[in-house]
């Protein structure tokens, strides 16, 4: 049986860069485009995976554990983020029924 | 670093301190923590210790930049008294646990040896701040900051982690000695190497990462509505440990691992330094609020420190400590003030945090109006106060490097210093020469004591800062 | 803590209480602290000098500044010079403590001017124990703060308010050229301490009338001028007398006006190796002794003619530091803070006794009513008038011996100043303490003695004027110079020509001064006693004398050439550069600002949307820019 770390390096490195960045760019354009804050969210986790996955990539192809250890900390973090990030959108929501960062803007000026 | 580990523990064991009712034990207990906490990062002092399989290192700057965070720590916890009062704030002993896990981050920002260090300790202490900053829970002020906060941090550290990402790639090391030699390396034959434009778009996206940390224009914007909404309390905390941490892993990165690419991000921090101090001054000169007015003033002040950031002369780890600490303890007592001046003096139900709060203060409070007015005067960077020497040593820095540039943020640097006067001399008008009805305020003694000890500390350090500054 | 660190830290503490407790720590302990604080810095600066072994002490407090190679250290030293002037600055300063408690005890500003003496005590000690030049001129301006003070202590009165405005500016003129002094000290050794600085000097093969030297030396004794009162800078001093008498008799004859002497005894190793600062001075210090007096000879408010009687005495003083005569020059600042400040507080007692009446000619017959005084005013009038055996003659008449040496024409016109002395303290004495009583019946009917704090320090004041002279009596007498000899290690490096003067002209030198002198006392006795001539009423003077009693329209003309004209100047520039030029530019420039703040702060719109996009494109900014050398 093939090794995983073979399989990954069919791929050339230059596609897992472009493709983590189009995936990170993608993030980035739903962060700024989308109001719901969950939505918002779910990009910010799009970027995180982007990332993961660039990790894993050159962590295979350096023949090298740590990046992949570090992708173990993103998620472990991320989970602790989203735990804490979605208590503060629920809690926003108990507040007013809305979870819309767009009329969230009485701190301003 | 067993000041890390001691403070993760005493954050655990002060979150079963809730079952006690007594929530002034509950102050003094965690006050104790915190200063076990210092003790235990002083006594390493002199000696140079790998943690962790080469995870942290210790080393006496990043001892003293400990000390400035604990220290700031305990300060705040002992002026921590408001919350905990009404039935939102049921369970004040979470706070207190998640200040201590905040500051155990805080310290694993400073003494990183592995990038895995950096994140985790930044978002320990992100994470920690989310909650903190909502805190106030039926607030929808305290509610707007914590997602706008949590939206833009969980998006600034996504494009961290995108270029240490990237970093990784082209050096595989998360090493920062090791990313450091790599970077050294190739330098010479920038041309050549293929993995160029992956080093340099990784670094630029690390340091963009830590300039929104540390609020600095054009990434500063969440700063102001943040420290705004935020519980004063936890203003004091985030303006105080945050930025000193931020700025603290800023300088541990860029002076360890990418000193031979100055020229990367040197030329940018050139502007953003300039953007930062003018935005920063020119913008609180119109607020009304003085909370949102020191939250300008903080954006401002860490335009201050990446001068000397930038300026990389033997005397910057001097100069960027005891900025750090001039400005934290002059800020813990503004704030101090602010939060029992604007609690006594409550407007539709809530604290008033204007200027116009503070009018007549020195009638009847003349002791906070002095402790007020000495901050105030520090953070101005009037003589005889420690933030005059704190931005005497960066001006003396920046002009003691070569480059034509330091003396253009210098000229930016003075005037905005200028500008600042203005803006920090209005709480000081507000409080003597306005006319107002505050009744004598009774202060807690700790409280006072919190007070005594930040003032005494900004004019021992304006009078003599040879103290503090040859022990860095 | 050594002693050393003590003598100025007793003072500062009781001028914290004293200050901080203003109105709340009760009158009866006001002047206690206050004289205990005094009396404990005696008793200090008294086991040091009776332990001295003969080598200067150096104590280092704390480093103050420390810029590239200079530091400035905070730091004392104690050696002859010091020392002697810490007995005589807390010796006086005692007795004198002592006796504003009587003195005062009426003023409601009662606490304030014991806190302000008492600060005035602690700048003067780090005055003369700073070991470099630095500290030395933090009690400069320190003395300078408090006679501000202290002369504008009854500030309700506008006139008093002025005197101590004058006093403040013309000292600060000085106070330039001092503090030029200390730069060129500083760029031309790079240390302010005394040791360096003179070690340097002393071994650096500086030649006789080197230039550094000689500008350093001018640029102090401008100084020296200003706080000194000498011309052009005395005229603060007659002014000065606004203050309270005790004031008067501490700071402006005893202790704070010697200062520029006591510098220039500090730097006489600089001031040796310049003649032509020396010829400055000498001069400088003739002049002001013989104008002086002169002014003196006329003025009819009792303090006005002790305060020109000051003035007088220290050009004496400055004149024999001008020919090298530095013990001879020190032995007359030590009598004469015995005599003057005995003088000073004689006549406190008188004006006290007066109720607050200055003016010698409603006085008169003084001296059955208030016996202690009189007898100790005159005591204080024979010393300073040179008439054996009291301070005066052995310390007037030393400095006169080595001016003859130096210059005749020099001594001649210093013969007609102590003349002058003599005829206007015997006339002051006279006027005030013989004769019939000429003040209303009101206060005929109020006078009496002075209490016992008052007459105490005058009885000691009066002891120490009779007898100081012979601390330093000269071989002629059998004595053995004991002041001159005690000071001879501060002169060691200094290139001092001494020219021995013969004894036959030493006598000779004396009888004629000492007849002198006798004869004007006796003249005056003939005007103002037998003939009972009293001073025409103000305004009825004619010729020389409305010009002198005028002091010569000094004040008119510095009011005409420097005041009057800088006052124009500033009129102008207030109402037109300033206000058109100034005003205009830098109110539209916090204008601007305030509206790039109202329009910068709209970009904080509070959506986090906006916020984020505008990271964005920061970052896309800067990885353009970053980059650009890889792709363009």
């Amino acid at each position: 049986m093939q090794q995983l770390p073979d399989v990954i390096r069919q791929i050339p490195l230059n596609n897992y860069v472009w493709f983590s960045a189009a995936l990170f760019c993608i993030g980035i354009i739903g962060v700024l485009t989308r109001r719901n804050a969950i939505i918002i969210f779910m990009s910010i986790e799009l970027m995180l995976n982007a990332v993961n996955l660039l990790l894993a990539a050159f962590s295979s192809y350096k023949a090298d554990p740590a990046g992949q250890v570090f992708v173990f900390f993103i998620m472990a973090v991320a989970a602790a983020e989203v735990a804490v990030g979605l208590a503060i959108i629920v809690m926003i929501y108990r507040n007013i029924q809305s979870i819309d960062v767009g009329i969230l803007n009485k701190l301003k000026w | 670093m067993n000041a890390i580990i001691a403070l993760s523990l005493s954050g655990i064991a002060s979150l079963f301190l809730g079952f006690s009712t007594n929530r002034k034990n509950l102050l003094i207990t965690t006050l104790l923590f915190v200063l076990v906490a210092l003790g235990l990062n002083l006594a390493d002092w002199n000696h140079e210790y790998f943690w962790f399989n080469n995870m942290l290192k210790t080393d006496n700057l990043s001892i003293n930049f400990s000390s400035v965070i604990l220290l700031s720590t305990a300060l705040v916890v002992a002026i921590s008294r408001s919350f905990g009062d009404d039935e939102e704030h049921t369970h004040p002993a979470e706070y207190y646990a998640i200040m201590l896990f905040a500051a155990a981050g805080a310290l694993m920002m400073v003494t990183y040896e592995n990038m895995i260090m950096l994140f985790v300790g930044l978002e320990i202490l992100s994470v920690s701040m989310y909650i903190l900053t909502g805190s106030d829970k039926r607030n929808l002020r305290s509610n707007e900051a914590a997602l706008k906060y949590f939206l833009m941090g969980a998006f600034a550290t996504g494009i961290l982690l995108f270029g240490v990402a990237l970093v990784y790639g082209a050096t595989g090391s998360f090493n920062i000695h090791g990313i450091g030699e790599v970077v050294s390396r190739t330098k010479k034959g920038m041309e050549l190497f293929e993995g160029g434009v992956i080093l340099y778009a990784g670094i630029i996206l690390i340091f963009i990462g830590l300039l929104f940390k540390v609020s600095a224009a054009p990434f500063h914007f969440w700063t102001p509505d943040v420290y705004e909404g935020a519980p004063t309390i936890f203003t004091t905390f985030m303006s105080t440990v945050v930025k000193t941490a931020g700025v603290a892993a800023m300088y541990r990165l860029l002076s360890i691992s990418f000193p031979a690419v100055y020229g990367l991000w040197g030329n940018p921090l050139v502007w953003i330094t300039c953007l930062t101090l003018i935005v920063g001054n020119i913008t609180a000169v119109y607020q009304q609020s003085f909370k949102r007015m020191l939250a300008y003033s903080s954006i401002s002040h860490a335009g201050y420190l990446l001068i000397t950031i930038l300026a990389k002369t033997p005397n910057t780890n001097g100069s960027i400590l005891f900025y750090s600490l001039a400005y934290s303890i002059a800020t813990i007592s503004a704030f101090a003030v602010l939060m029992i001046v604007s609690e006594n003096k409550p407007k539709d139900g809530k604290p008033d945090e204007s200027f116009e709060a503070l009018n007549g203060l020195s009638v009847n409070n003349p002791f906070l109006a002095f402790v007020l007015t000495v901050s105030m005067l520090s953070l101005a960077g009037i003589p005889l106060t420690a933030g005059f020497f704190g931005k005497f040593f960066i001006f003396t820095d920046a002009f003691s490097n070569v480059s034509p540039l330091f003396k253009n943020i210098l000229v930016v640097a003075i005037l905005m210093s200028a500008v600042g006067v203005y803006y920090y001399f209005k709480p000081i008008i507000a409080v003597y020469m306005k006319k107002g009805e505050i009744a004598e305020i009774q202060l807690p003694l700790i409280y006072k004591i919190t007070l005594i000890i930040t003032t005494a500390l900004t004019i021992i350090l304006g009078i003599a800062p040879d103290l503090v500054k040859n022990m860095f | 803590m050594s002693l050393i660190t003590l003598i100025p830290l007793f003072p500062l503490l009781g001028f914290l209480i004293n200050g901080i407790g203003f109105r709340k720590v009760p009158n009866s302990l006001v002047g206690i602290i206050g004289s205990a604080a005094a009396l404990a810095s005696f008793a200090c600066a008294l086991s040091l000098f009776l332990n001295f072994s003969g080598t200067p002490q150096l104590v280092h407090v704390f480093d103050w500044i420390t810029v590239g190679k200079l530091n400035i250290a905070m730091s004392f030293q104690i050696d002859q010079l010091s020392l002697l002037m810490l007995l005589i600055i807390t010796g006086v300063g005692s007795l004198i403590h002592i006796y504003s408690i009587g003195y005062m005890h009426h003023d409601e500003g009662f606490g304030k001017f014991f806190a302000f003496l008492n600060l005035f005590l602690f700048f003067m000690l780090l005055l003369v124990m700073g070991s470099n030049y630095v500290v030395m001129f933090i009690g400069w301006e320190g003395v300078g703060l408090c006679s501000y003070l202290l002369i504008g202590f009854w500030n309700k009165n506008v006139n008093y308010g002025a005197a101590a405005r004058k006093a403040f500016i013309m000292n600060r003129i000085g106070d330039l050229g001092f503090l030029l002094g200390i730069f060129l000290i500083i760029a031309h050794f790079g240390s302010v301490e005394y040791a360096d600085v003179f070690g340097k000097v002393a071994e650096g093969g500086y030649l006789s009338g080197d230039k550094t030297l000689v500008a350093i030396t001018l640029l102090l004794f401008v100084g020296a001028m200003g706080k000194s009162a000498q011309i052009p800078l005395y005229t603060w001093l007659p002014d000065a007398m606004a203050g309270p008498t005790p004031v008067s008799a501490l700071i402006h004859a005893a202790t704070m006006v010697t200062a520029g002497i006591y510098m220039i005894i500090r730097s006489n190793i600089m001031y040796s190796l310049a003649p032509e600062t020396l010829e400055v001075v000498a001069w400088v210090g003739l002049a002001t002794a013989v104008f002086a007096a002169s002014i003196g000879l006329f003025q009819n408010d009792i303090k006005k003619v002790l305060a020109y009687s000051t003035v007088s005495q220290l050009g004496y003083m400055f004149m024999g530091l001008g020919v090298m005569a530095y013990s001879s020059s020190f032995f007359h600042v030590m009598t004469h803070a015995f005599f003057k400040a005995l003088l000073f507080l004689g006549a406190g007692s008188v004006i006290h006794a007066m109720s607050d009446e200055q003016d010698i000619r409603s006085m008169g017959g003084l001296r059955k009513k208030l016996p202690i005084t009189f007898i100790t005013f005159l005591i204080a009038t024979i010393a300073i008038s040179g008439i054996p055996p009291f301070a005066g003659f052995f310390s007037k008449d030393e400095i006169l011996a080595h001016v003859y040496e130096h210059n005749k024409l020099m001594w001649a016109f210093g013969l007609l100043g102590s003349i002058m002395t003599s005829f206007y303290m015997f006339r002051l004495l006279f006027l005030t303490f013989f004769g019939e009583f000429r003040g209303t019946k009101e206060q005929e009917h109020h006078l009496h003695e002075s209490p016992l704090t008052m007459t105490a320090p005058l009885m000691v004041l009066a002891v120490l004027s009779a007898i100081a002279g012979f601390f330093n009596l000269p071989h002629i007498f059998g004595g053995h110079a004991g002041l001159a000899e005690f000071m001879a290690p501060l002169f060691a490096h200094s290139h001092v020509e001494t020219a021995e003067v013969s004894e036959s002209t030493e006598i000779m030198l004396m009888v004629i001064s000492v007849v002198a002198a006798l004869a004007s006392a006796i003249v005056a006795y003939v005007i103002y006693v037998s003939k009972k001539a009293v001073p025409a009423a103000d305004g009825a003077e004619s010729g020389l004398q409305k010009v002198i009693y005028n002091k010569y329209y000094i004040d008119e003309l510095y009011d005409a050439v420097f005041v009057k004209p800088i006052s124009a100047l500033s009129t102008f520039f207030h109402d037109v550069i300033d206000f058109l030029g100034i005003d205009l530019i830098v109110e539209s420039i916090g204008k601007l600002v305030k509206t790039l703040s109202a329009e910068a702060r709209l970009l904080q719109n509070g959506t986090t949307g906006f916020y984020l996009f505008a990271m964005v494109l920061s970052i896309v900014a800067l990885l353009a820019w970053g980059l650009q050398g890889f792709f363009f």
